[in-house]
């Protein structure tokens, strides 16, 4: 029982983190939406806010929240139970200090909004009605329908990357290639032994700038 | 030649050059910028230098692979790992840029350097080849001679070439040395271009140009119209991690430069 209360409360605290940076995010955006819409661009290469940044943030939060859900150490939350004990129509300091300001009141009209488990009445019919077209189409032709999809979406994804692999590698960008496969290896040829260094020196005879006294190892003065 | 002189072949010798490992490292003396191969700024006497010759000469010829070799007389094996790869004239200012946020803050560093390639054949196939280097612009800057051998292949999860690497500063008086000693120069070339660090990383960028009057330096022609980028570490033999250091500052460079390892044979 302790080590479950335990669990509950440190499953507790960490989803409240994530709900906490996630309404942060979401207020900034909304701030962002509000405020600077002129300046607003759906996206954008240099530190200029954009649309895409945010809802990249937000993706890439609720996928952290998803994974705190799902995580091992989490309590299954779908088995506890909350329950209002006493509804007052009163204001409640405590909960205006704990909710910063949100909710003044415990009363029945905030109880169904915040503790509701289930979604709308309007909402629900509708995925009523999704689910019945989907279970009318049969198991056969959803798998197909399935298939043809993923190939599109991966045929595109080939496209789009093979569009950006050719942009950077010279064809379509202002910047040009900046660097030649062919020169990287005249240079270093040049530098390991000498490729199109020497052609001044006919059939590899000793050039007559250099004075020397020809010896050769063989016959080397210290040789016993 | 004779054995006497290295103290008896391969049982070797001390060689004074190298005996300080910090020095031989990566030239973080700061006085050793003469040229920009010089990784140790350790003027030698003539006769030290011979030896240091004969002994190299001996045991690099008849050597086994560098695994294999002992570990004697104080010197230590040293490694270069290399990455290298070209950046068009019209992108350098780009790159520089780029290198000049990325690695170590230092004034910018440029170098003009000849460089001469000797070689001396022997009975075997393959010649044994050293490399002499001088700056140009630097004046009363040493002399550096370089060997490296053949890169070793193989480790295929290795990113950069390996090469063993003998480094060390002379006197003027080099290539007369190595005409005398039975060298002969092989080609030569000028480099011209800026050198980086970052940590032990040195990286340059330079253009090679090509001597059209044998040993008249001041007649030259570029070779391309790119510029050569290395990205080189010497280090002690074994530190393999040095290549996922470099990889990963490779990395940072693309897509204007990329760095990669290329073997010298595939392009004979």
């Amino acid at each position: 029982m302790q080590r479950e209360e335990k669990q509950l409360e440190a499953s507790l605290d960490a989803l409240l983190n994530q709900v906490a940076d996630l309404k942060n995010s979401l207020g900034s955006f909304i701030y962002k939406l509000e405020n600077e819409y002129d300046r607003l661009t759906w996206f954008s290469v240099i530190k200029v806010p954009s649309v895409l940044d945010s809802f990249a943030l937000l993706s890439g939060q609720l996928n952290t929240l998803n994974k705190v859900l799902k995580h091992e150490k989490t309590l299954l939350f779908r088995n506890q139970v909350i329950i209002p004990l006493v509804l007052s129509p009163d204001r409640d300091e405590d909960l205006m200090r704990q909710t910063e300001g949100r909710v003044p009141v415990f009363s029945h009209e905030v109880v169904p909004d915040h503790l509701r488990t289930k979604p709308d009445p309007e909402v629900e019919e509708q995925e009523k009605q999704l689910t019945t077209d989907a279970a009318r189409i049969g198991a056969d032709a959803a798998q197909k329908q399935i298939q043809s999809l993923n190939k599109m979406c991966s045929n595109l994804l080939e496209k789009i990357n093979k569009e950006e692999r050719e942009s950077e590698s010279g064809g379509l960008r202002p910047n040009k290639q900046t660097f030649n496969p062919a020169d990287t290896n005249a240079l270093v040829a040049a530098v390991a032994f000498g490729k199109g260094l020497s052609n001044w020196r006919p059939s590899g005879k000793m050039p007559s700038g250099i004075k020397t006294n020809i010896k050769s190892a063989s016959m080397h003065p210290y040789q016993r | 030649m004779q054995k006497g002189v290295c103290g008896g072949g391969r049982a070797g010798l001390a060689l004074p050059g190298l005996e300080n490992p910090e020095l031989a490292e990566g030239g973080r003396d700061s006085e050793s910028r003469g040229c920009t191969g010089v990784s140790c700024a350790y003027p030698i006497g003539r006769s030290v230098f011979i030896s240091v010759v004969f002994h190299l000469i001996t045991v690099v010829m008849e050597a086994p692979p560098v695994t294999m070799m002992p570990v004697t007389g104080g010197a230590i094996n040293m490694m270069e790992y290399l990455l290298q790869g070209s950046v068009l004239d019209h992108s350098l200012e780009s790159l520089i840029h780029r290198l000049r946020g990325l690695c170590d803050n230092m004034e910018p560093e440029t170098f003009l350097d000849h460089e001469m390639v000797f070689l001396l054949k022997g009975q075997q196939a393959s010649p044994f080849v050293l490399r002499a280097r001088r700056s140009m612009d630097r004046a009363g800057s040493p002399w550096h001679l370089r060997y490296l051998g053949q890169p070793e292949m193989g480790d295929k999860n290795r990113h950069a070439l390996v090469r063993n690497c003998v480094d060390i500063a002379t006197s003027e008086n080099l290539t007369d040395f190595l005409m005398e000693m039975g060298f002969r120069m092989d080609h030569e070339f000028v480099a011209k271009g800026h050198l980086f660090r970052k940590g032990i990383m040195k990286i340059v960028v330079y253009k090679i140009f090509r001597i059209l009057v044998p040993g008249n330096t001041d007649s030259t022609e570029a070779l391309s119209l790119s510029y050569l980028v290395e990205l080189s570490v010497v280090a002690p033999a074994g530190q393999d991690m040095v290549s996922d250091d470099m990889r990963n500052f490779a990395e940072q460079l693309k897509p204007l430069v990329h760095l990669e390892k290329i073997d010298p044979k595939r392009l004979m």
